[in-house]
């Protein structure tokens, strides 16, 4: 799908970057909104749901705007593209285990871990650019590629029960850095801080179409 | 694995031009000799091209940044014209100026001061945001018997050591401590690579050690013996001959893992 022809739904519930989100996809020339309410999806090709902040005050956010069953009915109904950054990522697994244990939304299953610390060489959060191996092709990434991309985190999902771990990292343990079922596709990295290997990510979750 | 970081560090100082207030990007030297250097949304767009790892921006006069509209907005101008990771801080006081700093682009929030006078603000934020977004930036200079000790612009010169405070703010909930000699500042003669190394090995987050860089080798002793994730500079990368992508080659040289590409 050329970027022109795009139009990237941003889920707003008051826990992430959108701005970063929004200027990364302005970047590449695609077109994007703030999804509030059922009815903001309609005009959408792609979906993107953001996250920064502790599990539980993002899954109660989330659960607050009532638009799970509708990102649900998209993402694995119709099958339609979205992209999960970050805590929206984490969400998506069974459950998180930040500050207590919080039911998540189980649409790529696993658990949500704190990363363990090994000082001095290995220290949670995990902060920086590590680099991330792809397991299979997605957009410009061929199988067995890897490129550094920007995290900033503490916890990390496990391994995913459903679909595939897309790209894996190391960080004192390996953990889940991006995941895919069909066209649900989520990072643990942030691809629109990861300068040009971030964008080459983004161009291709727009290249999904359903 | 996870590579070790380059910080250019922009220092902010709001000026009277004409009618206009406006951001403009300074070096200090010891905290003081302000020299101005220009535009920083230009600056931050050389530091891309040069493949810093991400930009600490600092409101140096520490105006709140509640009622701080031109900060606000430049965070969001770096925000859009550049996409890098921005850690941004001076003059904030509250839970809601996380809120905003992150609203208007900012990944991550440094506070100094105010997580002296109100350390339960570490503990508030992290809770929100995550521990990953609150970086507790720590100054200290040495008095006349030699010991180091933290100091604010808020609070002025406290009794407390800069172990013990880096540890009890990790514990508070602190993601990150950026640590800096205020007497090395804008110096160029190296960092204090052993008080480095002794905060680094009592906290279990990433260190960003600032103050002192004058050049690359200075860099790769604080990763080496300062055991650093991160080592920040303003002067460093403002005025130099050598440019970064030559500095980035020398580190990596010496050994530590760094990116040479994107």
């Amino acid at each position: 799908m050329r970027p022109g022809t795009v139009r990237v739904g941003i889920v707003d519930y008051s826990a992430g970057n959108i701005q970063s989100i929004e200027n990364a996809f302005d970047h590449i020339g695609a077109r994007t909104q703030r999804v509030r309410q059922e009815s903001d999806l309609e005009a959408l090709t792609h979906v993107l749901l953001p996250g920064v902040g502790a599990f539980g005050f993002c899954v109660d956010k989330l659960r607050d705007t009532g638009l799970i069953p509708a990102l649900e009915r998209w993402a694995l109904t119709e099958g339609r593209p979205l992209l999960g950054i970050c805590v929206g990522m984490q969400l998506m697994a069974d459950r998180g285990e930040e500050l207590g244990v919080h039911e998540g939304l189980g649409w790529v299953g696993g658990v949500v871990r704190e990363l363990r610390a090994d000082p001095p060489c290995i220290r949670v959060p995990h902060v920086g650019w590590n680099d991330v191996r792809f397991t299979e092709e997605f957009g410009p990434f061929t199988a067995g590629s890897s490129a550094d991309f920007y995290f900033d985190h503490s916890y990390a999902l496990t391994a995913p029960t459903q679909g595939v771990a897309l790209g894996l990292c190391d960080h004192g343990q390996e953990f889940t850095a991006a995941v895919r079922r069909g066209n649900l596709v989520a990072a643990q990295f942030h691809p629109e801080k990861s300068q040009s290997a971030g964008q080459r990510f983004l161009q291709g979750f727009l290249e999904l179409s359903a | 694995m996870l590579k070790k970081r380059l910080i250019p560090k922009l220092l902010i100082k709001h000026r009277q031009m004409g009618n206009t207030v406006m951001p403009v990007l300074v070096t200090t030297r010891g905290y003081k000799g302000v020299r101005d250097v220009g535009d920083p949304v230009s600056q931050a767009k050389i530091y891309e091209a040069n493949l810093a790892d991400e930009l600490i921006v600092l409101n140096i006069d520490s105006t709140p940044i509640a009622g701080d509209q031109l900060m606000l907005d430049l965070i969001e101008r770096l925000a859009s014209e550049t996409l890098m990771p921005l850690a941004v801080g001076g003059g904030v006081r509250t839970i809601e100026d996380f809120g905003a700093l992150l609203d208007h682009g900012a990944d991550k929030v440094t506070i100094n001061g105010a997580a002296l006078t109100d350390p339960a603000l570490i503990t508030a934020a992290a809770g929100r945001f995550g521990a990953q977004c609150v970086v507790v930036s720590i100054d200290y200079r040495r008095g006349d018997d030699g010991a180091p000790r933290v100091f604010s612009g808020l609070t002025g010169e406290t009794s407390h050591d800069p172990v013990e405070w880096a540890r009890r703010a990790v514990d508070l909930g602190a993601g990150e401590i950026v640590l800096t000699d205020a007497d090395r500042d804008g110096a160029g003669e190296g960092l204090d690579v052993e008080l480095c190394r002794r905060v680094a090995d009592a906290i279990r987050v990433p260190l960003i050690v600032s103050g002192g860089c004058g050049l690359a080798a200075h860099f790769v002793e604080g990763f080496e013996e300062g055991h650093a994730e991160g080592v920040a500079a303003g002067t460093f990368f403002c005025f130099r001959d050598q440019s970064p992508m030559q500095a980035r080659a020398h580190i990596r040289n010496a050994g530590v893992p760094i990116r040479l590409e994107v």
